[in-house]
Order: structure tokens, then C-alpha cells, then sequence
């Protein structure tokens, strides 16, 4: 009897979890393949027929408020994240490594300094970042953006390929010492190999919060760099929203999170718990 | 002479060390120096139409701390923070609890419950303010179907800010919920068989074993998650603004605003280093206590 209750129990526990997580991307999913008097019916329709315009008119515009700008701003972002991801590992895991198993004396605490960055409010490197890149003229520029992106890739990169490090057994370093191998050949061709699953999980996790994120292309994007979330926030006039429209663009902003979401999951957790879970 | 060579080898390896710390150091350093520059700012009386701004020590800092509107919006910071961990520590926690049941529900699960976190906080935001729409949303709607009437949601101060919380809830509770599931599959069999053997039941055993165990995940969950909802705007700032009636405007928001809307930055940066001086006072404090747990388990 307790077991029956445990096992329905567990049931109304998972589905109420399910629906909770799936419901709202579902909706919006319905919402985007929707045609407007199906977007603004009420009651809400859960039946319709499907049209792709909303996608067509986010990607290839219709005339509209400029909706065709939309693939440049998913090219932006492409830009921006991938370019400080790839600065941040080039950066970030020859530290990482330096600063793992006490090669460099204080090392620990200037790790804990590189995650601090993680909690620091943006704004606060925002604003005065804001003016000096007006001064020095990289304000609305992919390598100002990029730099100023290293504050989310940088903490992130460097704590995951430091929590994969210290999986690397020392017998195989020591080994490559003894043929001759400096530290950035030790570093390149033994370590790197064997931590390879842990530096795609810090690449693709920066990329993903560096893409994800609003508020540093709020202030230091202009015209020329305007990333995709601050695209679609530009695309909702306040008063006059366009919702099948919003929930296009919404879905194609998404998805490089959601492929990820679901091939990667294995060395996902580990990454983004930062080396808490394995 | 032999060890002598090796000594030298050492010292190079340490150098060649230290040079692959540097282009991060230089980096970390170009993001520190306008942080402290950003300070140094919030200590004059710069704003848009002051030509010349001066220095004025504190003036800033006192006008805050007189300033109703400042004060509305540390509040609203703090009580946003609190709601959030009240509302989402025991969800995730019964959310890994629930995941840690069967490898196959555990692997289901994670792949679903991951994908919130991945997705942009300002879609996740929208995605909801479609939903909490008052009159044609859809949330509403499904509530009037079982009888219960729906609410105003986002746009009343009195529910706006647990909207929030809630949409926040969504987006970041997966990311507790994994943490802890991580710590409950790293609990040694051995301590919950012996359990098991001494006739202690689930609660006894989950009480007495596992939450001790999960002390670390759980104050770890926390520092996370304290730290970026005091510091959260991508998530309101799309969805309300910080309205209705600075019923949701954190102080990062209020700091955004004072900034890019009134063209302030020194007292934008005034709030912004008040905000900064409670981010690290947590998340020090956490930090230690885990430390602490850590040391206690091991």
C-alpha cells in the first residue's frame, strides 16, 4: 500500500514538474506558429491552424518596423560571443592551468579573485566601461563588446577547465617532463587532450551566457553591434506588441541554448555547477 | 651540480608559470580599473548638464540613504532575494529528490529541467508577461477553468514583485535543483544503507544523512543564488521595468536608470557600489560558511 502511494505520488510529483517547466516554452512555441487573430483569440487557442510567418517576418522582414534587421543581430551576437569566448579560453586556460595544483604560489586566491567576477553587479564595470569606450571610440564595436564580455566568459572559463584539471592524474605530466616537455608543451599536447570535454563545456556554457545576456548590449551596443536580446526588446514598442512576432524572434533566440540543452547535457551540469557536481 | 640544473629547471617551469597567468591578470585588471575609476566617480556631483563636476565627498552617499526611493528599492532587493531562496531551496530540493529516484528519470529530467537555464532571461521574461497578461493570458485562462480566479499579476504593486519572483523561479530553481541532485548522487551508499539497516525511515534518513550531507550543496545553491538576485535585471527589466509604482525596481535597475535615463553616473555608481558592498558582504559570509560545512563533512 505505502508503495503504491510512493510510486503515485512520485507520478503527480514528475508530471506537476514537467508541465511547470514545459508548459510556458510550449506556449510561446504555439504562439510563434500562430497567425495574428490566432495569437490575440480569447479564449486562448490551443488548436489552430500553424503558418510560419511570424518566423519569415522575423528573418526576412515584411516592411515592418524593420524586422529584416533581425539576422544581422543574430550575426552580432555571433560575433560578440564567439569572439570573447575564444579570447577567454586563449586567456583563460593557460591560467587555469598555472593556477591548479600550486604551480603558482597563491595561486587559490587569485583563482577566487578571477570567480569573484562572476558576482560582481555588471552595471559596475558597465558604466565607467561606457564612457571610456566612448572616449577611446570603441563604443558600438565588436572588439569593445568583446572585451567587455570577458567579465561573463572569463570567471566561467577558468573555474570549469580549473574543476577539470584536477581530474588530470600528475603521473602523466611528470611523464611528459621527463621527455623534455616544457610547461606549454606539457600543457598543449598532454593536458589539453585529456581535458578536452572540459574546455568545449566551459566554451559552450560562456557562449551560451554571453549570448543570453541583455544588459551589456543595452549600454555598450549601438546600431552596428545590436546583439539579438536587445534586438527583441527594441522590437516590442510598449504599447503596440506584436506577440506572435515576439515569440518568433523569442524561439530563434533560444535556440542555441536549447541544442545544447539537449546534446550536451552529460559535461552541462558539471560546467554549470562549476566542478559541485560531477 | 646535478640538483643545481634541476633548481634552475624549477625556476623556469615557475616563470613560464607565471607567464601564462599574466594575459588574464592584464585582462582582470583592465576590468578592475574602471571599477575603481567608477567609484572614484560616485564621489562627485557628475551629471549630464554639470560641466565641470567637482568632488563632494559623501553627498551622494548620504542622498541616498535619505531618499525614499532608494530606500523603496533596497528593500525590494532584499525581500526579492529572500522570496526567491524561501520559494526555491525547498522546491529544488524536492525537484532532486524527486530526479534522484531512477537513472532513467534522472536522465529525462535533466534533460528537460536544463533547458530554462540555457535560454535568454529577457525570453523567459516575455515568455511569462504573455502568459500573465490580466485579461487575455493564457495563465488566467487555465485558472478559470478549475474554478479559481486569476490575478493581476505583473501589473499591481501588491502581486508584481512575487510575478517576478515567480518567472524567476522558473528560470533559475533548474540550477539549484542540479546542484543538490549532484550532491545527493555523491552521498556514499554506504551511510544510507546503514541507515536503512538501523530501521530509520525516509524522513529520519533524509533528516539525519542526507541534509547533513547536502550542508555544502545547499549554502552553495545559496551563494548563487543570492548573488544574482540581488544583483538581477536582465529578467525584470524587459517584463516591468521596475513598475508598477517601483514595486520591482531592484536597485541594479535603479542604478541602470540613474545612469542611462537621467544621465547621473556618479550617484548611478553611488547605488551600484552600495549594491556591489552587499553582493560581497553575502556572498564573503557564505563563502566562509562553506568553507566551514565543507571541512565539518570531510
Amino acid at each position: 500500500m505505502q508503495k503504491i502511494m510512493a510510486k503515485a505520488g512520485f507520478t503527480v510529483g514528475f508530471t506537476a514538474l514537467a508541465i511547470f517547466v514545459l508548459f510556458p516554452l510550449v506556449w510561446v512555441f504555439l504562439m510563434s506558429i500562430k497567425g495574428f487573430d490566432d495569437v490575440i483569440a480569447f479564449p486562448p487557442k490551443f488548436i489552430f491552424e500553424p503558418t510560419l510567418e511570424n518566423y519569415v517576418s522575423v528573418l526576412f522582414g515584411d516592411g515592418g518596423s524593420g524586422a529584416g534587421e533581425f539576422r544581422q543581430y543574430l550575426l552580432n551576437s555571433f560575433i560578440v560571443s564567439g569572439g570573447a569566448v575564444l579570447l577567454s579560453l586563449a586567456v583563460g586556460v593557460p591560467a587555469a592551468y598555472a593556477l591548479s595544483a600550486n604551480r603558482v604560489r597563491g595561486g587559490d586566491h587569485l583563482a577566487f579573485t578571477f570567480l569573484s567576477l562572476r558576482f560582481a553587479p555588471e552595471l559596475a564595470i558597465i558604466i565607467p566601461l561606457y564612457a571610456i569606450f566612448q572616449q577611446v571610440r570603441i563604443y558600438d564595436s565588436y572588439i569593445g563588446l568583446i572585451l567587455a564580455h570577458q567579465l561573463i566568459t572569463i570567471p566561467l572559463v577558468i573555474w570549469i577547465v580549473r574543476t577539470f584539471l584536477a581530474d588530470v592524474p600528475v603521473e602523466i605530466e611528470e611523464a611528459a617532463q621527463l621527455d623534455g616537455c616544457g610547461p606549454w608543451r606539457t600543457l598543449l599536447n598532454v593536458v589539453v587532450p585529456v581535458i578536452r570535454p572540459g574546455i568545449a563545456s566551459a566554451a559552450i556554457l560562456a557562449f551560451i551566457f554571453s549570448w543570453n545576456n541583455l544588459l551589456m548590449g543595452l549600454v555598450l551596443s549601438g546600431p552596428n553591434t545590436r546583439p539579438v536580446t536587445v534586438g527583441i526588446l527594441q522590437a516590442i514598442g510598449f504599447d503596440q506588441v506584436r506577440w506572435g512576432w515576439m515569440a518568433a524572434a523569442a524561439m530563434i533566440a533560444a535556440v542555441p541554448g536549447m541544442i545544447i540543452a539537449v546534446y550536451l547535457q552529460r559535461h552541462l551540469v558539471r560546467g554549470l555547477t562549476m566542478g559541485a557536481g560531477k | 651540480m646535478a640538483t643545481n640544473s634541476v633548481s634552475t629547471l624549477k625556476k623556469r617551469q615557475q616563470r613560464t608559470h607565471l607567464i601564462m597567468v599574466v594575459p588574464a591578470l592584464v585582462l582582470v585588471i583592465g576590468i578592475m580599473v574602471p571599477f575603481v575609476q567608477g567609484v572614484v566617480r560616485s564621489f562627485t556631483n557628475e551629471k549630464g548638464y554639470i560641466a565641470n563636476p567637482s568632488f563632494i565627498g559623501f553627498g551622494n552617499y548620504i542622498n541616498l540613504f535619505t531618499d525614499s526611493k532608494f530606500l523603496t528599492g533596497l528593500f525590494v532587493t532584499i525581500l526579492y532575494v529572500v522570496l526567491a531562496l524561501a520559494i526555491q531551496l525547498p522546491l529544488a530540493m524536492s525537484i532532486a529528490l524527486l530526479l534522484e529516484k531512477s537513472t532513467f528519470v534522472r536522465r529525462i529530467g535533466r534533460n528537460f529541467i536544463v533547458l530554462p537555464l540555457l535560454i535568454p532571461p529577457i525570453v523567459a521574461g516575455l515568455m511569462w508577461k504573455t502568459m500573465m497578461q490580466p485579461s487575455a493570458g493564457v495563465l488566467n485562462y487555465l485558472l478559470s477553468l478549475v474554478g479559481v480566479e486569476g490575478g493581476p499579476w505583473l501589473t499591481d504593486p501588491a502581486t508584481s514583485l512575487l510575478s517576478v519572483v515567480l518567472i524567476d523561479t522558473w528560470a533559475f530553481t533548474p540550477f539549484s535543483a542540479l546542484i543538490l541532485l549532484a550532491g545527493l548522487q555523491a552521498l556514499p551508499p554506504s551511510l544510507t544503507e546503514a541507515a536503512t539497516m538501523d530501521g530509520a525511515g525516509w524522513w529520519a534518513g533524509f533528516r539525519y544523512i542526507s541534509l547533513p550531507w547536502l550542508a555544502p550543496y545547499v549554502i552553495l545553491v545559496a551563494l548563487f543564488r543570492v548573488a544574482d538576485s540581488l544583483k538581477q535585471f536582465d529578467l525584470i527589466w524587459p517584463v516591468t521595468r521596475g513598475g508598477p509604482l517601483n514595486s520591482t525596481r531592484l536597485l541594479h535597475v535603479q542604478g541602470y536608470e540613474e545612469a542611462f535615463r537621467f544621465s547621473s553616473p556618479a550617484m548611478a555608481m553611488a547605488i551600484i557600489f552600495v549594491l556591489w558592498l552587499i553582493v560581497y558582504l553575502f556572498s564573503f559570509l557564505l563563502l566562509r560558511l562553506w568553507r566551514r560545512t565543507i571541512n565539518a563533512v570531510e
